[in-house]
């Protein structure tokens, strides 16, 4: 009986959700475009996370991938979404050639060291200005699809979608168990015959394409780049707040964390126009200290809990 | 004496009903709350609907403010544009601030193409974001490339007015970031105009120079690197454009590398709070659209002054506070002439105002570059003398003599 | 985690070729030289407050430069309503800091100590956004400046004007590295405390008091950001975002010198200030600084791994 009703939900939900457009207005619509785009930023971190690595590198690989999606568009012609899978395959090449150096590092200096590459794509970017346009960024004269919220909604619908599975796939294949190994003992792990570092790259590369489709996309729907607002720390740092708050090594924390903090931050401002921030602030310290495993972890605990005691009762 | 007072009353009473059963004019807003120019705009702005409305307001109707702040976050002061077009349903878009911010609201704006008066974003991306055929968009704030043409204007009359101020070197320090080089890239045009014989600054530039810094309220705040190169250079005025944040440490770090320009100037976007207070401020050229001693020679200057003083027990420290008085006054005015809410009509009666702004000038629309509708030109010169800005030019503006040349106070 | 046990030999080395690297930059570019020592040392000193957070308690704080602003804050609160000089607000700053400290700690941080690292890395961002928050609402975005006569002072040598007052950031940073090690090495509080960063199981099981431990080591770190703020403050103007930038630096510096290397971070910092300095003095190139700044760190981070055998 659960296992049927399970699939069905998330077929209706879906559903639910290619159908929005129909229903709400264009405002409630662009507040969801972005919590998708933040939630696909959050997703892909926690890939990376449940290999036990803790990567600084979202808003570089953001950056890149939104710099490269523009700039194909306007130097070369690219038509956009072209240019999206474009962006998306050339991070996956960088996060290749860097993996070689960087996965060999480990805990703090592999966080510092992807954050430190992120300033450097960032002020390389700011300094080829023959390129990229410089300090002062680039702007298209399109935006994608012409600005229809609808269609730009459903192609950022997708790639939420795509990454909810690709989360969902590594939690649930055998892959999962590889990558659980990694994180808890590498040592076991590596006895076990595991090739850590083949799987890290491999994790690596589809969360960094990921991470750079998600900037590419974010770009095309404003039509414009600069190095001060697309390489923004905003980038990493919410989205790993989101999942977080959400319940990290898990596909429900990110999106349910990415929902919570992203409404929160939209709404908050309508009630209260100074210092609303403060209140996010506060949320998240709260939500820290008392629910630890974030809103979703401690749910899932709790149900499990209380189906032990409800068995044992029974017994 | 008491029944005039009653029958006084209630017909303000009846008045403000009458007022208050007609369906009110809505204007939406986007501005930083959560910066100084934004708030000040915003509370600039919410005197002058006060004002408007106890004065009957427009077309017998009140005007209603919704503000929502942007907090200098493009996908958020888009999705605040949305909000005002669809779920409040606003008439008209005002406000503004940030460039970055403003051009991802640019292809939104388009979208519903109301009647949009801005007062933010100067630089020319968003021009070219927007293009030529917005006839709805009219851009009040002086673009980028226009600043720099208006001080050519300035220190020309200037060096023709005083005998001794000579300016033939320039040197421009910029910040690394958008504001800053796109400042960098204006003067190089122009410079490379007067090379050939044209432009503002024709007459009196001959060699220039810039360097980057990184500003202080970006985690630089070092700059002496490039005083060093400014006082190789010897110019005769020495330009920095920057934030708030650089103002004091940058004249504090020329003064330790012993660099003493002749016109020491600073364009910031804003000033610091205690600047004035600063010794290091004495004789400070700055560029800038306002300043509190503009009450002294333009009544429209007092009367916002004192107005602002008296609504928000606090005084306007930025020049984005008179700015958002205008904002909603030139639109205001607009409707108004154009005697209904028709678009078109609206925008024929814009484009042939000429309002008396507390920014001590008169604002009125020409074309730029690009677009068609574009309100403020030019900047004004201004310096601080014992702790006051005083108003050097326009002339018909001054407050006060230039004291030149510049030496560092004690 | 604090690992003490880097060789009096490889100490040697390294300082012996940073000396090296000094007289060459000062023969090239002697300014720079003088700059990048200035400024290398303001990030040596705010980097070893984090450095022993890091190294003893074992957070990642990422409100580290966010408390340094609010030190700016309280420090011009001095010296405008009671005329104050900053340097002698320093003291006064370190006690304020300390007991602030203690009070974060008692009441947040106490509770994420066994929640793991991402908690506590999110319980400080949520403590950092409401820093800068409140310090918005209160104080406003204008930035605001303390005025000292001898902040702008300088001594001429030949055509070349060198700043005195920016000699006290590595003058600072050393007395309290001296200070530091003094303490970690010969009071026994200090050694606990090293114990405790090398290895908290192992300390508990010989009955240090982690908790008290762990207690002193965050407040003193807080109360160095207060001393760090103290000397800042006639060369810094004081805005909600001043302190904000030097959280990222001093992780890049603790990183770059590796957990428990205090002497690193004094060397690091000072490198890292003369490489900036150095491209900042090439014309045309002032923009590239921060490449240099975080390649360098890459490149030793990068360098130390594969040096170092695989754990």
């Amino acid at each position: 009986m659960k296992k049927t009703i399970f699939p069905i939900i998330t077929i209706l939900a879906i559903v639910l959700l290619i159908f929005l457009p129909y229903f709400i207005g264009a405002y409630l619509l662009h507040v969801l475009m972005t919590i998708f785009i933040y939630m696909t930023l959050a997703l892909s971190w926690d890939m990376m996370l449940r290999t036990g690595q803790l990567s600084f590198g979202v808003a570089g690989f953001f950056g890149v991938g939104a710099y490269a999606s523009i700039i194909t568009c306007s130097r070369f012609g690219f038509n956009p979404l072209v240019s999206i899978l474009f962006a998306g395959f050339f991070v996956a090449l960088i996060a290749l050639g860097l993996g070689f150096a960087v996965l060999k590092l480990r805990d703090i200096y592999f966080s510092i060291t992807t954050l430190a590459i992120t300033m450097v794509f960032s002020v390389i970017i700011r300094n080829i200005p023959k390129l990229t346009g410089g300090a002062s960024g680039k702007v298209i004269p399109n935006v994608i699809f012409n600005g229809d919220s609808a269609k730009t909604y459903w192609l950022i619908l997708s790639l939420a979608l795509i990454t909810i599975l690709i989360s969902e796939m590594f939690n649930r294949t055998k892959i999962h168990f590889a990558i659980n190994s990694i994180r808890n003992d590498e040592i076991i792990a590596r006895s076990s015959g595991i090739n850590i570092f083949g799987y890290l790259l491999f994790v690596f590369i589809i969360s960094s394409a990921l991470q750079g489709i998600a900037g590419a996309i974010y770009t095309q729907q404003y039509g414009f780049v600069s190095p001060e607002t697309t390489f923004s720390l905003d980038f990493l740092l919410l989205p790993m707040a989101m999942a977080l708050v959400g319940g990290i090594y898990s596909t429900w924390g990110s999106v349910i964390g990415a929902l919570v903090l992203g409404f929160a931050s939209e709404y908050l401002k309508l009630i209260m126009p100074y210092g609303h921030l403060i209140i996010y602030g506060i949320m998240i310290v709260l939500i820290i200290l008392f629910l630890p495993k974030g809103i979703y972890g401690t749910t899932k605990d709790k149900i499990i809990t209380h189906k032990i005691e409800k068995k044992s009762l029974s017994e | 004496m008491k029944r005039i007072f009653l029958v006084m009353m209630s017909l303000l009473m009846v008045f403000s009903c009458a007022l208050a059963a007609e369906k009110p004019i809505k204007i939406g807003a986007v501005n930083p709350l959560g910066d100084i120019t934004g708030d000040q705009a915003t509370k600039a702005m919410k005197l002058a609907v006060k004002e408007i409305n106890d004065a009957g307001g427009v077309l017998g109707r009140p005007i209603e403010l919704i503000v929502i702040d942007d907090e200098m976050n493009p996908a958020k002061g888009a999705a605040a544009i949305e909000r005002l077009a669809t779920v409040e349903n606003v008439d008209f878009f005002v406000g503004g601030m940030g460039s970055g911010v403003h051009l991802a609201q640019v292809p939104i704006l388009k979208k519903y193409q109301k009647i949009t008066v801005w007062i933010g974003a100067a630089s020319h991306q968003a021009e070219i974001a927007m293009g030529p055929d917005a006839d709805w968009y009219f851009h009040l704030h002086p673009w980028d490339y226009q600043q720099g043409e208006g001080y050519g204007v300035g220190w020309t009359e200037i060096v023709h007015a005083y005998p001794n101020v000579k300016i033939e070197k320039v040197f421009l320090a910029y910040e690394e970031g958008a504001f800053g080089t796109d400042s960098y890239t204006s003067y190089i045009d122009l410079y490379e105009a007067a090379k050939r014989g044209e432009g503002s600054w024709k007459e009196i530039l001959k060699e220039f120079k810039g360097a980057s810094f990184k500003s202080a309220s970006l985690g630089g705040g070092d700059y002496r690197a490039m005083l060093n190169q400014a006082k190789a250079f010897n110019p005769d005025l020495f330009i920095w454009a920057g934030y708030d944040a650089d103002a004091i440490p940058i004249v504090a770090q020329a003064k330790e590398v012993n660099f003493q320009p002749p016109l020491f100037v600073g364009a910031p976007p804003g000033w610091p709070a205690d600047f004035g207070k600063n010794p290091l401020s004495e004789n400070v050229i700055l560029y800038g659209m306002w300043a509190p001693t503009l009450n002294e020679v333009s009544p429209v200057a007092k009367h916002f002054y004192d107005a602002y003083v008296e609504m928000w027990k606090e005084e306007p420290a930025t020049y984005f506070a008179p700015l958002g008085y205008t904002n909603i006054y030139f639109l205001v005015e607009g409707i108004k002439k154009a005697g209904s809410l028709d678009k078109n009509a609206i925008i024929e009666a814009l484009r042939t105002i000429e309002y008396e702004s507390p920014l001590g000038e008169v604002l009125k629309i020409e074309p730029s570059r690009i677009i068609k509708n574009q309100g403020f030109k030019y900047q004004k010169i201004l310096q601080w003398q014992k702790g006051r800005q005083e108003v050097i030019w326009p002339l018909e503006l001054a407050t006060t003599q230039l004291v030149y040349p510049f030496k560092f106070g004690k | 985690m604090l690992n003490l046990e880097k060789t009096n030999k490889s100490l040697k080395k390294t300082l012996i070729a940073f000396i090296i690297f000094l007289i060459v930059v000062g023969i090239w570019k002697p300014l720079a030289l003088v700059y990048g020592i200035q400024r290398g040392g303001l990030y040596s000193l705010i980097g070893l407050p984090l450095a022993l957070i890091l190294g003893i308690v074992g957070i990642l704080n990422l409100a580290h430069g966010d408390f340094l602003t609010l030190g700016l804050y309280i420090g011009y609160i001095f010296f405008n309503s009671w005329s104050i000089d900053p340097l002698i607000s320093m003291a006064p700053l370190f006690f304020i800091l300390f007991g602030l400290g203690m009070v974060i700690y008692s009441i947040l941080i106490r509770r994420v100590l066994k929640a793991g690292h991402l908690n506590q890395l999110l319980l400080t961002f949520g403590i950092s956004m409401i820093i800068i928050e409140l310090i918005k609402i209160i104080w406003t975005t204008r930035p605001r400046s303390v005025y000292t006569s001898y902040a702008s002072s300088s001594v001429t040598l030949g055509n070349m004007s060198i700043g005195m007052y920016e000699f006290i950031y590595p003058a600072m940073a050393i007395a309290v590295l001296v200070i530091l090690q003094l303490f970690l090495k010969k009071t026994r509080l200090g050694q606990a405390a090293s114990a405790v960063g090398q290895n908290p199981k192992g300390a508990e099981i010989v009955g240090i008091n982690t908790n008290v431990v762990y207690l002193v080591v965050f407040s003193i770190a807080f109360g160095i950001i207060g001393v760090a703020a103290s000397v800042m403050l006639p060369r810094t103007p004081v805005f909600p975002l001043s302190g904000n930038p030097y959280t990222l630096k001093s992780f890049a510096l603790v990183a770059m010198a590796g957990l428990g290397n205090l002497n690193g971070i004094l060397i690091g910092g000072i490198t890292l200030g003369v490489a900036e300095a150095i491209v900042q003095s090439i014309p045309g190139y002032e923009g590239w600084s921060d490449v240099v700044f975080f390649g360098i760190l890459i490149a030793v981070i990068l360098l130390n791994a594969y040096r170092r055998p695989e754990s």
